[in-house]
């Protein structure tokens, strides 16, 4: 689970001074944006946690919890993490590459209409 | 000192991080990446297909510069998904930088009090002004910019800036985030044979990243850093020191600083000019040119200028970080014309230059898109550089 516990006692400020650009017309769609791509950080990290708990039990037999916290990554595992990431990341921005497609074409009904009268 | 060219080099005070937080990181680092290589290609695609037609339909005739194009992709779909995308991805490096940062602060901090004595100082200035620029907004959206402390002796800042600097480069920058400083140094030496500099200033030097190639490039020479930011400061002293490269720092303005006339042979800065104003840089010309002894060279390293760019639509992505990423002077930086300026502060118009330095970081190449765009600092490839000598 995220460590955002601060045991040190000090707390750094998480928001940059300046105004934050609202991007889409409503600005509910900014906010759930960025909690998509939190979320979708999360499961990359616990995605990361499972390949590394596989690892250990399969070059190990068993595993100890803090081998899991202080695990690093070999450079050859860094880059398999990094292409599971990049397809993870497909998947999940897939609807973004359609714009350049059928999507991104402001209004399609009557295009669509042509298509069921045709069928 | 083990140095690979996969990951970032871990000098005394660079914050652990636990493998969560790791993952964390690289996640932001996947994202980047993932932005920067399949989502900002198709910006320009719906600019061709979409955007401009409709602007063109609509004012007969094709948008005039990058302000008009700006305007008429702030109002496409595509462009603000990319956009809010990218701004998130830079709120969420931040983050995941600061979170191991306070778990560990005591321990950063008296790590940075205690590393071993390579012989370089540190001087601190607490009555010395922030300035306008630095504290009206957090520049490029790190809260607290570098100036903001929160403990005695505090480093956070500058702790927070280091790993962010390489998670925002992608590791483009090296394992010592020193890229833009190893660049302008190999152009100096191949452009300046000659030159043997026996002191030499780097303005804005944060934590150091470009100071200390100068020591690689110089071994001769005694390197002088100056910043108006105290935590980033004490955080390049302690990591200059441990890294066994003297470094003598103080907390100054570049516009008026303590030095006296002529006593440099050259004067760096890296990605500073673009972090002031208008006057600022005016003032720091100024000074670089009373600080220079004669013959003495001037250079500062950034991304290309707007005339360096191939359209009106790469000037407008190269522009994004100033709308989208808290950087106010980054539009006006990237307009200046250095022949003006040179014959402003007092330079001969004929001595300046300006080159595209190729990175001198090879393990990054074939990973780089080579586009100058915002969210993917050092895919570039090159750095522009604008210099003087007197
Ligand atoms: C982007 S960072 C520079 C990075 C560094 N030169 C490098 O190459 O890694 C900009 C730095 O310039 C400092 N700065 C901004 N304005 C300044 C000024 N007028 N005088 C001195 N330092 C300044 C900031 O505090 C910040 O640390």
């Amino acid at each position: 689970m995220p460590n955002d516990s601060n045991t040190g006692g000090v707390k750094l400020n998480k928001h940059a001074k300046g105004p934050r650009p609202q991007y889409f017309s409503d600005p509910a769609s900014d906010k759930l944006l960025a909690m998509v791509m939190a979320l979708a950080g999360e499961v990359s990290v616990m995605r990361d946690r499972n390949d590394t708990l596989e690892r250990l039990i399969e070059t190990k037999g068993f595993i100890d919890r803090s081998e899991i916290n202080t695990y690093k990554p070999s450079k050859e595992i860094m880059a398999e993490r990094d292409t599971w990431r990049e397809s993870y990341l497909s998947h999940i921005l897939r609807i973004v590459d359609l714009d350049t497609g059928d999507m991104g074409r402001n209004d399609i009904s009557s295009e669509f209409q042509d298509i069921m009268d045709s069928v | 000192m083990q140095v690979r060219d996969y990951e970032q080099f871990a000098h005394a005070v660079l914050p652990e991080v636990t493998a969560e937080e790791f993952s964390r990181q690289e996640f932001v680092k996947s994202y980047k990446k993932h932005l920067a290589t399949q989502v900002s290609p198709n910006t320009k695609v719906v600019y061709e297909t979409q955007v401009k037609p409709a602007f063109e339909k609509e004012h007969g005739r094709t948008p005039k510069n990058r302000h008009e194009i700006r305007k008429a992709m702030n109002a496409n779909n595509h462009y603000q998904t990319w956009s809010s995308l990218l701004r998130t991805s830079q709120e969420m490096m931040w983050k995941s930088c600061q979170v191991p940062v306070e778990r560990q602060l005591d321990k950063l901090i008296s790590n940075s009090r205690s590393t071993k004595n390579a012989g370089g100082s540190l001087k601190l200035d607490p009555t010395l002004d922030i300035p306008r620029y630095h504290t009206a907004v957090d520049i490029h959206c790190q809260p607290g910019g570098y100036h903001t402390e929160v403990a005695e002796n505090d480093i956070s800042a500058g702790a927070v800036y280091d790993r962010g600097v390489y998670i925002y480069a992608m590791g483009q920058l090296g394992p010592m985030n020193d890229d833009i400083g190893a660049s302008t140094a190999a152009y100096l030496k191949y452009a300046y044979p000659d030159l043997a500099p026996t002191r030499i200033l780097d303005l804005g030097c944060s934590a150091g990243h470009s100071s200390v190639p100068y020591k690689t490039a110089y071994p001769d020479a005694e390197i002088y850093g100056v910043d108006v930011a105290a935590p980033i400061l004490r955080y390049a002293h302690a990591r200059c020191e441990s890294m066994s490269v003297p470094i003598h720092l103080s907390q100054q303005n570049a516009e008026s600083m303590d030095f006296e006339d002529g006593s440099f042979d050259l004067i760096v800065s890296h990605i500073l000019i673009h972090e002031t104003s208008t006057v600022a840089f005016r003032n720091i010309m100024k000074e670089c040119h009373r600080l220079l002894s004669p013959g003495g060279i001037v250079v500062h390293a950034e991304t290309p200028p707007f005339k360096d760019m191939a359209d009106d639509f790469d000037s407008f992505l190269l522009d994004w970080d100033t709308y989208n990423n808290n950087e106010p002077f980054w539009s006006k930086s990237h307009e200046i014309d250095p022949p003006s300026a040179a014959k402003e502060a007092g330079f001969d118009p004929d001595r300046n230059f300006e080159f595209m330095a190729p990175s001198a970081f090879e393990a990054a190449k074939e990973n780089r898109t080579n586009v100058f765009q915002g969210g993917d600092f050092g895919g570039g490839g090159f750095w522009y550089l604008y210099g003087f000598q007197k």
